[in-house]
């Protein structure tokens, strides 16, 4: 085992798959000779080439579509979004081509393609600062992961390059330089739709998403010595959806709180409360409890950004609401 | 251009023509349903273009009809089953007949949206670039359609990276029932490459051989690895846009005045003179395509439909 960064575990994961993988190809704005903006790509030019990686215009259109035209002749894109909110430059692209060719074309291809997309507010604003994977949950074709951890960046990223269908990977900013460990395999993977249990426990189900897991874990040890076991759920993959191994902890714990950066109307949580109220309405003696960004436009002074953020108070009181 | 090719040319216009009037029929007394744009009209641009290609070159197509896919050699009753939502077509009932698809030809599909097309085109450039390969892509779009921003931003890229893509513009006039230029701030569409700093021109679409020249053209560059092209071919959609189209938006007098444009009969003249094509023959091609389509849709009527749960499938890999 080895302890390396998040950012690390990204950048692991784009080398070890190119240098495996000759159709591997890796491109978007500022990422070739400048290493990108954060700097993940740095080097990469000069071990793979320039055919292979290579800096954009300002044209997201274009060359988010051309990865799904790249995708469906052979190659196995990766494109860098500067933003995740980039996303909504290149609805076309993202929903109706990546997301469609395979289909509207009866399955004759395959799309694969991974956009990474930096997620998640960190003072830059409603226009750089988004999560905004529930959009796209809503759209039939793609896959999208959201991994909190260094080992999930890298295995997740290794999984979803080799996955034959389009992939939108959030990686959120504030998580690059968190530590931890990875173990040394080069094939190290971590399968799509595969929910993580990050704390077992019986008082509750805690699900959180991307930058609300480390959060989510220091609730759960102060509620612990508060004589309170709960269960922490990261499901790392949003599509495919763990929906077992949510229904399961519910099962046991009876109680659930979703804890998510994405806005609370129709986001992450409310399709998890959906799927509960469908499908397993009566293990649950409390209603759900959503910790989400209101609906409003992320603001950018640090005293805004803070007051709609979820955080760890926000996140332990609904827990203790629910306990109580 | 040999005898053989033009003859070739010819067939398949004819081939087209004949079906798209047989599909007019069929939508038109209900027997099949479908999201029909007829490119009557545009055929000699589609077919002498595609008759540029290699076997292995890709091509995106547009709205436009069926010549295209006539051109390329995908099988009629294919195209019938797709538009009719039986099984036996080419997208399992799932894109109709917008979406006929042939990645053995390299057939890559249109996009539905106008103007998607261009990025992936760039995409199929792009990889055709990092295989070191030496096939091209031809992208098909019409006039309105020059007016997305994704042709602009595909232009661009494919010109910084010089990427081995064909754009050729099927200039007919009209977007829907928008004239050109009530709506596009260029007279000629291939003006628009000066903006790029790439190659191309603007010629008579109707015309098969200065299409057939112009489009050779433009495949050797990008096959010698000298980047994308921007072609406009002149032409007109004689039918409206859709089969049903009541086509209140253009006068009588304009739209006859181009049935004596029609390139079909002009073809033929010209191929007569020639001494390319005799009366006898000509009447052989006809009969011959009518004898095609009767025997397309005699397979289709007797495909069942698709069902309806394969809806669900096609989706992932």
């Amino acid at each position: 085992m080895r302890t390396i960064t998040y950012a690390q575990g990204i950048k692991e994961a784009l080398e070890e798959e190119m240098r495996r993988d000759p159709t591997v190809v890796l491109y978007g704005e500022d990422v070739a000779h400048f290493g990108g903006i954060f700097r993940i790509t740095s080097g990469l030019q000069e071990e793979f080439g320039e055919e292979r990686v290579f800096d954009t215009p300002i044209s997201e259109n274009a060359f988010v579509g051309a990865a799904v035209g790249a995708a469906i002749t052979g190659l196995r894109p990766v494109v860098e979004l500067q933003f995740a909110d980039f996303l909504f430059t290149t609805g076309d692209e993202i929903i109706l081509k990546a997301g469609m060719w395979r289909y509207v074309h009866g399955g004759a291809y395959k799309v694969p393609m991974v956009v990474r997309c930096p997620s998640g507010a960190a003072g830059v604003g409603p226009e750089h600062g988004q999560c905004p994977e529930a959009f796209f949950m809503h759209s039939p074709g793609l896959r999208i992961v959201s991994p909190a951890t260094p080992a999930d960046a890298k295995g997740l990223l290794k999984s979803a390059i080799r996955d034959d269908n389009p992939v939108l990977y959030f990686e959120h900013k504030l998580l690059y330089a968190t530590k931890g460990e990875i173990p040394d395999d080069p094939d190290y993977l971590v399968p799509l739709g595969k929910a993580a249990i990050r704390q077992e426990g019986d008082a509750l189900t805690l699900v959180a998403i991307s930058a609300m897991v480390p959060k989510a874990m220091k609730v759960a040890e102060r509620l612990a010595k508060e004589g309170h076991n709960i269960e922490v759920i990261d499901p790392r993959s949003l599509n495919p959806f763990d929906r077992p191994a949510i229904i399961e902890s519910v099962k046991k714990t009876g109680k659930i709180v979703v804890a998510e950066e994405s806005y609370k109307t129709l986001g992450v949580g409310a399709e998890i409360g959906a799927m509960l109220m469908e499908e397993a309405l009566e293990y649950l003696d409390r209603p759900l409890r959503r910790v989400a960004m209101p609906d409003v436009p992320i603001p950018t002074a640090a005293a805004l950004e803070q007051f709609v953020l979820p955080n760890e108070e926000k996140i332990y009181q609904a827990c203790r609401e629910l306990l109580n | 251009m040999d005898k053989k090719l033009k003859l070739d040319i010819y067939k398949k216009i004819v081939l087209s023509r004949r079906l798209e009037e047989r599909i007019a029929e069929l939508i038109k007394a209900g027997q099949v349903g479908g999201f029909m744009h007829p490119g009557v009209g545009q055929e000699a641009l589609q077919v002498a273009a595609i008759a540029t290609l290699r076997s292995d070159d890709y091509m995106l197509y547009a709205h436009r009809g069926v010549a295209y896919w006539v051109a390329r050699g995908i099988p009629i009753q294919s195209v019938l089953c797709d538009l009719s939502g039986r099984e036996g077509g080419t997208n399992r009932g799932k894109g109709g007949v917008m979406h006929v698809v042939s990645p053995e030809l390299g057939v890559l599909g249109e996009s539905g949206t106008l103007g998607g097309c261009f990025p992936i085109a760039a995409g199929a450039g792009m990889s055709i670039k990092v295989k070191h390969e030496d096939k091209v892509v031809l992208c098909f779009f019409g006039d309105g359609t020059s007016n997305r921003g994704t042709f602009h931003e595909s232009l661009n890229f494919c010109a910084v990276r010089k990427l081995p893509v064909v754009f050729l513009c099927e200039n007919n006039g009209w977007a829907v029932s928008v004239p050109t230029e009530q709506s596009t701030s260029v007279k000629d569409i291939a003006d628009r490459r000066h903006g790029y700093g790439v190659p191309g021109k603007t010629f008579d679409g109707n015309d098969v051989e200065q299409v057939y020249d112009a489009v050779s053209e433009a495949v050797a560059h990008a096959r010698a690895g000298n980047g994308p092209s921007l072609l406009e071919g002149k032409t007109y959609r004689l039918w409206g846009h859709w089969i049903g189209d009541p086509d209140t938006y253009r006068t009588r007098e304009e739209v006859e005045k181009h049935w004596r444009r029609d390139p079909l009969p002009a073809y033929e003249l010209k191929l007569m003179e020639e001494k390319v094509l005799t009366d006898a023959a000509r009447a052989e091609i006809d009969k011959d395509a009518r004898a095609q389509i009767d025997r397309a849709i005699a397979f289709m009527e007797k495909q069942p439909f698709m069902k309806g749960e394969t809806a669900l499938e096609d989706l992932y890999a």
